[in-house]
């Protein structure tokens, strides 16, 4: 078998330089849980419809098992393990808000759930149920029924907006 | 009472494993890595029915990197699964009978070329035409899928009461129906896989989620050929599972392979793989005539039941035992003449599901009854009253069942609410366009709990005060996600009025837990419930004794509590593990801050340490000794140091609680729900939308408000997808739907945000059996409620699940353009 052809890739890894030697067809998903064991970031459906491996991508919700490395080379990518509160070791509002509310259940769609979360909650601080609608049906979940998560964005949202430039601050 | 969160206030309990699962921290056995690991696939079968007739290997093995590939000679012991009938083949020998049969199982150092090696392998076919549906199967001179026939008939069930062909004869109004129910997918965020390690001293390490691992190890070194105790099952954290896990997937492979290469071997099934091979909801058709007299009241109740349990047994038999037992209803009905048959195809695999074939059951019995109330010009749910069962009747098989007021309870709690009394008065919006209808249902189900008379349904427990001064309960139950490892700790710290910082929770593990039944059925948290109810009593004693003889306080005057042993009436305020206030505080958002700190993971796999339920336990926040009084006596950990280890173990083995009567497959404890829906219809796409629910729940005592609404939450939007939108279609025995891109489930956009649950506590004075389990009863009576709203909205009566759109669709109905052909 021949070898598959290298490259170099560098990317920003939750606020972290990140330099690899992987093929280019790489799949983003691979990418992190694989080389850089970041295993925060699930695979369900593998065709970007479930959102289990969302990720930012320069601050946009991407499913991370469309995403190659070629695609995201050089940019910013945040995981949800570079998601915490305003000091280290502690949890972000959204995550608390999901721990408070039961906004889980088994927890695999979790981390993409809070990433999409995330992202909907930076472009709009104060979502109406429509837009949490929105952003988050790129996410699916089979054990809450949703009920607990759309009280946990709802509550975060109103954490979020009352410490938006701290949550900023994490991404960057 | 209302669930929510406010009401449940002080007993709204965080849930351990939250801050591991919202950082992604928590490590699932599909998660797991080793540096020497190899990757395992399965070549899985080209058609749905075929004989073998050749399998060439030669080039997959050549292949460089390729470790290992084997076929059915390469297994050492049976070459068989299935968890009540073994007939499903690790690796097809000769004939294959569904498109996710096995046939040959590769190791190779990456996944890309375990991929190659399947490629590589040649398999030669002789075609037959696929068993596509059961009537396909029962027709004459069908070939047999199975040496054990007869026919294609893998299980038939039988309830004859009365005399049902007279008593229709007599009846004023007969209703008949026939019901169809779809292929439903478990469609767990995480598929199959796990992580298979051989260790120095020859056993077998098993990371793979199951609901119920020992089982899985009993079916394993039946597989391998060796003694059970050679092979630890490690089976928690599991990313759902919903009945579909519960059944061998890949750890025949993984383990074969793995002792095999000698090293460790991961798999993890795509989701096209996952729904390719793994279980679904049986497909059932149900014909039902019910009789009734003039006055409305039931007389005769013929049920037919034909199920798809697709290639090899699972669970088909229970499942259409199930169904047959639940197609009646809580109702008393004289004459009854239920026949079911549970038949072989090459459709896919059936096999268990949350409700565990009451979903089609009671869909079509509440179906029944709507039609009937109609006839009757009647309110539908008096007409239920007047037919429902008596509080001291026996159980839908004539068995002694354990008397509850449930039934009756759910039904006037869903009586009064706000939603159903929208039923009264036609909830026609003038503001709506005309071709928006809306429409409100209701219906109403007793579901049995644990696995029923006559199948061994063993449950146990132990608990002890480990060497490292905790307080420490271990049982074969597994976390899927129903928040069972919070349970335990809610009912752990009422036990002893203890911190969660005293407990130690072990499950999921076969090295580290007793034999205490499966995490299936609705049972856990009963079982878990009746072995700390039996075990406390000795543990308690031992704990007091020790503690008086080393403080000289009569044991009569001490209590368990936070840290150790108290002084009666001295114990410190109720510590605030809790969440006390729901909204705002400052102070209550300092309670709740979770230090990731001292998140134990899984990953540390072969070391000592690894302790899979112990990563659940570090986040016991705060408390302790900070508010020690002049009360404190003696704290967990001095008193472990006094005698021997084993002096502080206890252990309980029981039963699940059956009925008395030889009845096989009838329970003795029954749930009860009642679930009202308004829905709207768009008479112009036949699209439903669900608006509004009610869930009544009669299951005992709520100990864990947060998962019982989660529970009863999830198992209504996924009651909703079985309802509107879910069906693993096939095609001549083909997934056509074969990933979540076709294969609908619900969306957060697609469910009802108005979704109340109204929990009714009560039970019998003296009960012996406390809380039933939730993890069922939310799925079983959503459908029904659906299609009498639908019917309310626009006059349709749906007998076929997933609602077939275009029979909500309105003509239009414009009238014809003089000299303009209509077409």
């Amino acid at each position: 078998m021949s070898k598959p052809l290298e490259s170099h890739w560098t990317a920003v890894v939750n606020g972290e330089q990140k330099h690899l030697e992987i093929a280019q067809t790489t799949r983003l998903v691979d990418v992190l849980r694989t080389h850089l064991q970041l295993t925060g970031t699930k695979v369900s459906c593998e065709v970007g419809r479930c959102g289990a491996c969302m990720v930012l991508m320069d601050g946009e919700p991407v499913n991370s098992c469309l995403i190659m490395a070629y695609q995201c080379e050089g940019s910013d990518i945040m995981t949800i393990e570079g998601l915490q509160g305003d000091e280290k070791g502690t949890l972000h509002p959204i995550q608390q808000a999901f721990v408070e509310e039961g906004g889980f259940q088994c927890g695999y769609c979790t981390p993409g759930m809070v990433i999409s979360t995330k992202a909907l909650l930076d472009a709009h601080p104060e979502p109406s149920q429509e837009q949490i609608e929105t952003g988050l049906c790129g996410n699916l979940c089979r054990c809450t029924g949703y009920g607990g998560i759309i009280r946990a964005v709802r509550k975060a949202g109103e954490r979020c907006a009352t410490k938006e430039t701290s949550a900023q601050e994490t991404v960057s | 009472m209302l669930l929510n969160r406010k009401q449940s206030g002080k007993r709204w309990h965080l849930r351990p494993d939250g801050a591991p699962k919202v950082t992604g921290q928590l490590q699932y056995l599909t998660d797991m890595t080793l540096p020497d690991m190899i990757h395992g696939r399965v070549l899985r079968s080209e058609y749905p029915y075929a004989r073998i007739l050749s399998i060439d290997t030669s080039e997959a093995e050549a292949l460089e990197g390729v470790y290992a590939v084997l076929t059915s000679k390469d297994v050492p012991g049976l070459n068989r699964f299935g968890i009540a009938t073994p007939d499903q083949p690790v690796f097809c020998e000769d004939i294959v009978r569904y498109v996710g049969d096995a046939i040959v199982a590769v190791a190779a150092d990456s996944p890309e070329r375990a991929a190659l090696a399947l490629d590589a392998i040649r398999v030669e076919y002789e075609e037959f035409t696929p068993l596509n549906s059961t009537d396909a199967a029962l027709a004459p001179g069908a070939p047999e899928l199975h040496e054990h026939g007869p026919g294609n008939v893998l299980h038939r069930t039988e309830i004859k009461r009365g005399d049902a062909e007279q008593a229709f004869a007599t009846c004023d109004h007969i209703v008949t129906e026939t019901y169809y129910t779809p292929r439903q997918m478990h469609a767990y965020m995480e598929t199959e896989g796990g992580l298979f390690v051989p260790d120095e001293e020859g056993r077998l390490n098993v990371f793979a989620a199951t609901q119920h691992g020992y089982k899985d190890r009993m079916q394993l070194a039946r597989i391998i050929g060796c003694p059970e105790e050679d092979i630890r099952v490690v089976s928690s954290p599991i990313g759902g599972s919903f009945g579909g896990k519960d059944e061998l997937n890949v750890q025949p492979y993984g383990a074969l392979l793995a002792l095999r290469c000698g090293r460790p071997v991961k798999m993890h099934n795509s989701r096209k793989e996952s729904v390719r091979a793994g279980l679904k909801r049986h497909p059932m058709k149900i014909e039902m005539q019910t009789g009734m007299s003039r006055e409305g009241i039931i007389q005769a109740h013929r049920v037919r039941i034909t199920a798809d349990t697709g290639a090899y047994a699972t669970l088909g038999a229970p499942v259409l035992n199930f169904c047959t037992e639940h197609c009646l209803g809580p109702y008393a009905i004289p004459n009854v003449d239920v026949e079911g048959v549970s038949v072989y195809t090459n459709n896919g695999l059936s096999g268990e599901f949350r409700g565990f074939g009451g979903n089609q059951a009671i869909f079509a019995m509440e179906g029944q009854m709507d039609r009937l109330a109609a006839i009757m010009n009647m309110d539908p749910w008096e007409f239920r009253r007047r037919n429902m069962r008596e509080k001291n009747d026996p159980g839908p098989l004539n068995q002694r069942i354990l008397v509850t007021d449930g039934l009756s309870q759910v039904w006037e709690a869903l009586d009064r609410s706000e939603l159903w009394q929208k039923h009264q008065s036609s909830p026609a919006d003038p503001t709506l366009p005309p071709w928006i209808k809306r429409g409100v249902g209701a219906a109403i189900a007793m579901h049995g709990a644990g696995l029923g008379y006559g199948i061994p349904d063993p449950a146990g427990g132990r608990l002890s005060l480990n060497n490292e001064g905790k307080i420490e309960v271990a049982f074969s139950y597994e976390e899927f996600g129903q928040g069972l490892v919070a349970t335990l700790e809610i009912m752990l710290c009422d036990l002893f009025q203890c911190s969660t910082s005293d407990l130690s929770i072990i499950i999921g593990d076969t090295d580290r837990v007793p034999h205490s039944g499966s995490s299936t059925a609705s049972r856990s948290t009963t079982m878990a419930w009746m072995a700390l109810q039996r075990l406390q009593i000795p543990f308690r004693s031992r704990v007091l004794d020790v503690a008086s003889e080393m403080s000289g306080v009569p044991a009569d005057e001490l209590v368990t509590g936070p840290g150790g042993i108290w002084r009666k009436g001295q114990l410190p305020a109720e510590t605030s593990e809790v969440e006390t206030d729901v909204q705002g505080t400052g102070k209550s958002e300092k309670e709740v801050t979770l230090a990731l700190e001292g998140v134990k993971q899984t990953s540390a796999i072969g070391n000592e340490s690894d302790q899979t339920a112990e990563s659940y336990l570090g986040l016991s926040q705060h408390l302790v000794k900070e508010s020690v009084s002049s009360g404190f006596v003696v704290s967990y950990a001095e008193l472990a140091t006094q005698g021997e280890a084993d002096e502080w173990i206890f252990d309980t083995k029981f039963d699940y609680p059956t009925t008395p009567d030889n009845v096989v497959g009838g329970h003795y404890l029954y749930t009860y729900a009642a679930v009202a829906a308004e829905v709207e219809v768009n008479t112009l796409t036949g699209e439903t939308k669900l608006l509004d629910t009610r869930h009544v729940v009669a299951a005992g005592p709520v100990i864990n408000p947060m998962g019982y609404i989660g529970q009863i939450e999830g198992g209504s939007v996924m009651a909703l997808g079985f309802t509107l939108t879910e069906d693993a279609v096939m095609q001549d025995s083909r997934y056509v739907t074969t990933n979540l891109d076709t294969y609908m489930i619900p969306t957060i956009q697609d469910i009802h945000t108005n979704l109340e649950v109204e929990a009714i506590e009560d039970l019998p004075e003296g009960d012996a059996f406390g809380p039933r389990g939730i993890g069922e009863i939310g799925s079983v009576a959503l459908a029904p409620a659906i299609t009498a709203a639908i019917h309310q909205a626009t006059g349709v009566w749906v007998n076929r699940l997933p609602v077939p759109r275009e029979q909500l669709v309105r003509p239009l109905n414009v009238p014809l353009q003089e000299g303009v052909s209509p077409s």
